[in-house]
């Protein structure tokens, strides 16, 4: 139970630095961390029926439930992909406003507009 | 020989093929013949190529097939499977349709290059592919891709504020998405499977105690695709990514990438015993969305954003419709009926945004003034520019007079659809109000082509009109074509989805629905002179500067969370 609860708080961390951080980086640092916090929900829930990694030699009763795992590597991959292309915008926002607070960014294109 | 099962899989491979061409263009440098043919030579493999296809499948979907199929020849337990039926025959057409007509418009519009068109072909192929898949992780997956290709694809505009539309979408879709997978999770705890069979035959002998875990995961999964249906109260991103996009980009994004989500999800309600309590909630919020997206609607003054809001406005019928018809259970006459009157709006809506962005993107390139309020005398402008006849602003009328339902229009049909099928509910008088705005809206964004003696000094630039003309043809041909031929579209419609072969009580022109369509035109006119007043145009304005920020999205999608989970546990 107190994994699961540790991943809540690691869950809860990530959301509120996305809503409450203004600096861009921090967001997606934030979406990185409940992105991270999901993955390992996962494994977490794979490994309820077995320790083991599933391959060959081993005894299939001990076996974790791949299916989450292969699952997560998607995400993982996913992840990635987000993460790139938010820091891609991120810094092309900053080459435009020079900050990387998303609000005053805001405020600077709106001026501009 | 190629079996059906191969024929269907190509709907979504072609496009991928034709990206794969594309990107070469790349490799082989800039300035050489052969690049040019890499890339017009892809997107034609990837946009026109498949609707060949979808025309080869339409008998076999008619005769009701549903083919199944195994991605790349795996065992069953193992490959991804997908499932096309009839409903995924008719999304990929409207898919298809749109791209199409999009992609001829950028080519005079921009943006241009061998990386657009593979991201573009990218983002069809995950269309066709998300309204194919059979399992949850897999529509996990078809969701990413469409979000990370429109968040490439929208900031190509080079407008500055495009990227930070870009970045918010990103945002809170991407945290969304966190959220589908939580939701995934759930019930892949619950019912150990996660394919969509898998899903409905585990809730059907799962353990009562897990009931709130199931309504906490259903919650998640409808609250993350409404927010990429851009459902009232989860609107916020939409706005400014659909205005600040690409004006091709724009059409694709109204016209389908709002719509196909939300016809994926229904794939996943009927799996729940509660979906119906889903579907009666999404149904309301349809109708709010509806209303409120008019609302907001008139108060804009930049021309791609009143459109942005009508999309949202509009988006509102067909969750109404679609709510409802997953209220009363697809496979009963009425619900049936709704469903049927649900896609026909996300078509016909789709065919009508398509070409209102393309004529008013036109418009605004050649005159350089998005402002409602200042732009004046368009027609002029744009024969100045080199457009001998104006058949921007027929085209633009063909649009205007669709979203606002006269007929002949396409748009009269599939709106006479939605009310008569809800007729006597709640959402329905929400739905009359919303068509009284759009009227008096669309009188004031057509002003832009009012004539005027004193015309602004006008710095026209030449440019390439055919494309942008050929796309808006297509389209404004389709919008009367579809219109006027309703009766026998709704037919196939009615059969793909389901054997309702003919619709009961269909008579969109007796005298009550012509004398319903005549008021509304003028209560709009009414609307639309009062708009004129001091005291009604500073609400407006108020509207129009209320606070938007991010936080703001992010607090409404945990609310709207909440709220579903509350609804459905009660």
């Amino acid at each position: 139970m107190v994994d699961r609860l540790l991943l809540l708080i690691l869950f809860l961390i990530g959301f509120l630095t996305i809503v409450a951080k203004r600096n861009m980086i921090k967001k997606i640092f934030g979406l990185n961390i409940i992105n991270a916090a999901v993955v390992i929900l996962f494994v977490l829930e794979g490994s309820r029926i077995g320790m083991d990694a599933p391959i060959s030699n081993g005894e299939p009763q001990q076996f974790v439930d791949p299916l989450p795992q292969a699952l997560m590597l998607t995400a993982i991959v996913i992840g990635v992909c987000i993460t790139a292309l938010s820091l891609a915008l991120a810094v092309h926002l900053y080459r435009i406003g020079g900050t990387f607070d998303i609000d005053k960014v805001k405020e600077r294109l709106h001026d501009g507009l | 020989m190629m079996g059906y099962e191969d024929l269907v899989a190509t709907t979504f491979m072609l496009p991928l093929l034709g990206a794969a061409i594309a990107f070469c263009a790349k490799l082989v440098g800039k300035e050489r013949k052969i690049a040019k043919v890499c890339e017009y030579g892809g997107a034609c493999i990837g946009l026109v190529a498949p609707i060949v296809v979808l025309v080869q499948l339409l008998p076999g979907m008619l005769d009701g097939q549903v083919i199944t199929g195994i991605i790349g020849g795996w065992s069953g337990t193992v490959g991804i499977t997908f499932r096309f039926d009839g409903l995924a025959w008719l999304i990929d057409l409207l898919g298809y349709t749109i791209a199409l007509a999009a992609y001829i418009y950028s080519l005079s519009s921009g943006p241009k290059g061998p990386s657009f068109t593979g991201i573009f072909l990218i983002q069809s192929a995950a269309l066709a592919a998300t309204i194919m898949t059979n399992d949850l992780f897999n529509l996990f997956v078809c969701l990413e891709v469409l979000g990370i290709t429109s968040y490439v694809l929208i900031p190509t505009s080079g407008k500055p504020g495009a990227s930070l539309a870009a970045f918010s979408y990103l945002m809170v879709s991407a945290t969304a998405m966190v959220f589908f997978l939580v939701g995934t999770y759930g019930l892949y705890r619950i019912t150990g499977s996660l394919s969509y069979a898998g899903i409905a035959g585990g809730l059907a002998t799962m353990d009562p105690e897990a009931y709130g875990v199931a309504v906490m995961s259903l919650s998640v999964l409808v609250a993350a695709v409404a927010i990429r249906v851009a459902v009232m109260p989860l609107y916020g991103w939409l706005p400014d990514a659909h205005a600040l996009a690409p004006h091709a980009i724009s059409a694709v994004l109204s016209g389908v990438l709002i719509k196909t989500p939300l016809f994926a999800l229904s794939r996943v309600l009927v799996l729940f015993p509660i979906g119906g309590r889903v579907g009666y909630l999404m149904g309301l919020a349809g109708g709010i969305t509806a209303f409120l997206g008019v609302v907001l609607a008139l108060s804009q003054s930049d021309a791609k954003r009143l459109l942005a809001y009508h999309s949202i406005s509009q988006i509102g019928y067909v969750v109404a419709a679609w709510g409802m018809a997953a209220h009363m259970g697809i496979h009963t006459p009425e619900g049936a009926a709704l469903m049927v009157a649900a896609y026909l709006h996300a078509l016909f809506h789709a065919l009508f945004k398509g070409l209102l962005f393309f004529s008013i993107g036109t418009t605004t390139d050649v005159t350089k003034v998005r402002d409602v309020l200042a732009s004046r005398n368009s027609i002029a402008s744009l024969r100045s520019a080199g457009e001998r006849l104006p058949i921007t602003f027929v085209t633009f009328l063909a649009g205007a007079l669709s979203i606002t339902a006269i007929p002949p229009f396409n748009g009269f049909v599939s709106k006479y659809l939605v009310g008569s099928s809800l007729k006597g509910s709640l959402v329905s008088f929400l739905l009359i109000a919303a068509g009284v705005g759009t009227v008096a809206s669309f009188i004031k964004l057509s002003r832009i082509y009012w004539p005027m003696k004193h015309t602004f000094p006008q710095s026209v630039e030449k440019i390439t009109f055919l494309p942008r003309h050929l796309a808006q043809l297509l389209l404004a041909s389709l919008c009367i074509a579809t219109g006027i031929w309703a009766p026998w579209i709704i037919g196939i419609v009615g059969k793909l989805l389901g054997g309702v072969s003919r619709l009961d009580g269909f008579s969109p022109y007796s005298p009550d629905n012509l004398i319903k369509t005549g008021s509304t035109v003028v209560g709009g006119i009414l609307l639309f002179l009062l708009m004129g007043r001091p005291w009604v145009s500073d609400i407006l304005h108020r509207i129009r500067d209320r606070r938007m920020d991010f936080k703001g999205l992010f607090v409404s999608f945990s609310l709207g969370t909440a709220a579903m989970a509350l609804w459905l546990w009660v």
